[in-house]
């Protein structure tokens, strides 16, 4: 690819990546509004699935009673943030809670 | 500093507002009771343990990980508690505690392991709590036997199965926490029904009453168990069926699963863990003491091999006593090694039926039973 192509497909997918943002902002929201109120959301970031597979955890959570409206855009903002190409979480740590007890 | 009622009160507040604000996944989040864990999920509890804090035969209540499906119940009053025995008995029972305290009492060390405990090792990856070496733990558990409580309760002689129920309910449409096994096996003398863990109250592994079944999946070990029915069939829910099962025949890795052909999981596979050197540890040329554990489900442990070249050679390493089933060993291995450079470590362990641990772990879609040889990278500097 020539400077030149580079610098017109950068130019020609600036637009359509500013439209996935804002699909991407609205997966998120959702992910808050339907996901939050059975789990916290570090079950849902530390793993790294296939779209196909977050697609059959959106079934599987809504037959659970989760209330997902905005579906599309969740599935695009898992895919996208956590797919199964993307390297995987680092571990969190919790506090320290026993005490001060030394490990 | 001791707080007071009133900083007490506005710490409280500020968390109540900053839940509200976002929840975000990043926040500091401590459980009470418990060292710092790697963090799976805050709520519920799902914590991991880091290798490091395997450095004793028990793991103490404040290292031990969680598992947990749906929330903790409400705290249970010792005084009112109750477990109702029923089903298929000719005399159904409401227990208090000082009921069970009254029956024999038998210590029980057994080995407690998620059945995804290394659901993070697999590829392709499949959905679940990515578990890597940590969601194990060994504790002495003591209380009556279930046997001794199905007796009292007079156990009828065509029962099949035993099903428990725990006092933790499911959250929006969640399935209820309800797991069955062989009545055998909950007759069997080490099956018994855990009032304390390591001589303390088992908190949020179970308190006040939970089961253990030594030998199996952590699932099948109910924690705040308040009802067991003796039963002709197994329970048909959610936790036993389609959950917590295994392909009766190895499937190509990223398969979808094939319902038909999904057995329940009776006893654990043998294992190994390596819990030092911590992996891409560097080390100034020295002694390295190489260490783990390694455990079998209802087998004992026989042995277990090391290497330090990748599997070319194999030596074996001191293992602790004592050698029992349910409960895991200690291993180590004194290690110096002669030239600096980058070693690869593994360990196998075989058992007292003879199985032996597996090069390549068995891939299936839930991520159960992760027990490939176990293999950490290390780089001795050359000498200064």
């Amino acid at each position: 690819m020539t400077a030149r192509t580079l610098w017109l497909a950068c130019a020609l997918s600036a637009p359509v990546a500013a439209a996935d943002q804002a699909v991407l902002d609205r997966g998120q929201k959702e992910e808050a509004r339907s996901c939050l109120p059975c789990h916290s959301l570090r079950l849902v970031h530390s793993q790294r699935l296939s779209r196909a597979t977050w697609n059959k955890e959106l079934d599987k959570m809504a037959g659970w009673g989760a209330k997902i409206q905005d579906r599309d855009a969740l599935l695009e903002y898992l895919a996208a943030n956590f797919g199964d190409d993307k390297p995987a979480a680092a571990p969190a740590l919790s506090g320290d809670g026993s005490g001060g007890k030394k490990p | 500093m001791r707080p007071n009622r009133r900083q007490l009160f506005a710490t409280l507040l500020s968390a109540a507002a900053a839940g509200k604000l976002g929840r975000a996944a990043d926040d500091a989040v401590t459980i009470p009771g418990k060292r710092p864990m790697i963090l799976h999920n805050d709520r519920p509890e799902d914590l991991e343990t880091p290798v490091r804090y395997f450095d004793s035969w028990l793991t103490p209540i404040d290292a031990f990980f969680v598992r947990q499906h749906i929330p903790r119940p409400a705290p249970i009053d010792p005084e009112a508690y109750r477990l109702t025995v029923n089903g298929m008995v000719s005399n159904p029972r409401q227990l208090s505690l000082a009921d069970l305290r009254k029956l024999p009492q038998y210590t029980v060390p057994a080995t407690i392991e998620c059945t995804g405990n290394g659901r993070g090792f697999f590829t392709p990856k499949v959905p679940g709590i990515q578990w890597m070496r940590g969601a194990i733990g060994n504790a002495e558990w003591k209380g009556p036997r279930v046997g001794d409580v199905l007796k009292l309760a007079g156990l009828d002689a065509s029962a099949a199965f035993l099903e428990a129920d725990g006092a933790d309910a499911g959250v929006a449409a969640t399935p209820d926490f309800v797991r069955s096994l062989p009545i055998q096996k909950a007759m069997h003398p080490a099956t018994i029904l855990a009032l304390s863990m390591n001589g303390q109250a088992p908190d949020i592994h179970g308190f006040p009453v939970r089961l253990i079944v030594p030998g199996w999946d952590g699932t099948s070990s109910v924690k705040w168990v308040i009802r067991i029915s003796a039963a002709a069939q197994p329970n048909g829910g959610f936790f036993m069926n389609p959950a917590y099962r295994f392909p009766k025949y190895a499937l190509p890795p990223g398969s979808p699963p094939r319902p038909g052909e999904l057995e329940v999981i009776h006893g654990m596979p043998v294992k190994s863990c390596i819990t030092a050197p911590e992996d891409q540890a560097r080390f100034a040329p020295g002694a390295i003491a190489i260490r783990g554990f390694a455990w079998a489900g209802e087998q004992s442990i026989e042995r277990v091999d090391v290497s330090t070249d990748g599997g070319s050679r194999w030596h074996a390493a001191e293992l602790s006593s004592p050698k029992l089933p349910f409960a895991w060993r200690l291993w180590h291995l004194d290690w110096r090694p002669t030239d600096p450079g980058y070693y690869t470590i593994l360990s196998r362990a075989t058992d007292s039926a003879g199985r032996v641990q597996p090069i390549v772990a068995t891939w299936n879609p839930s991520g159960y039973l992760w027990n490939a040889i176990d293999r950490v990278g290390v780089t001795v500097e050359a000498a200064a």
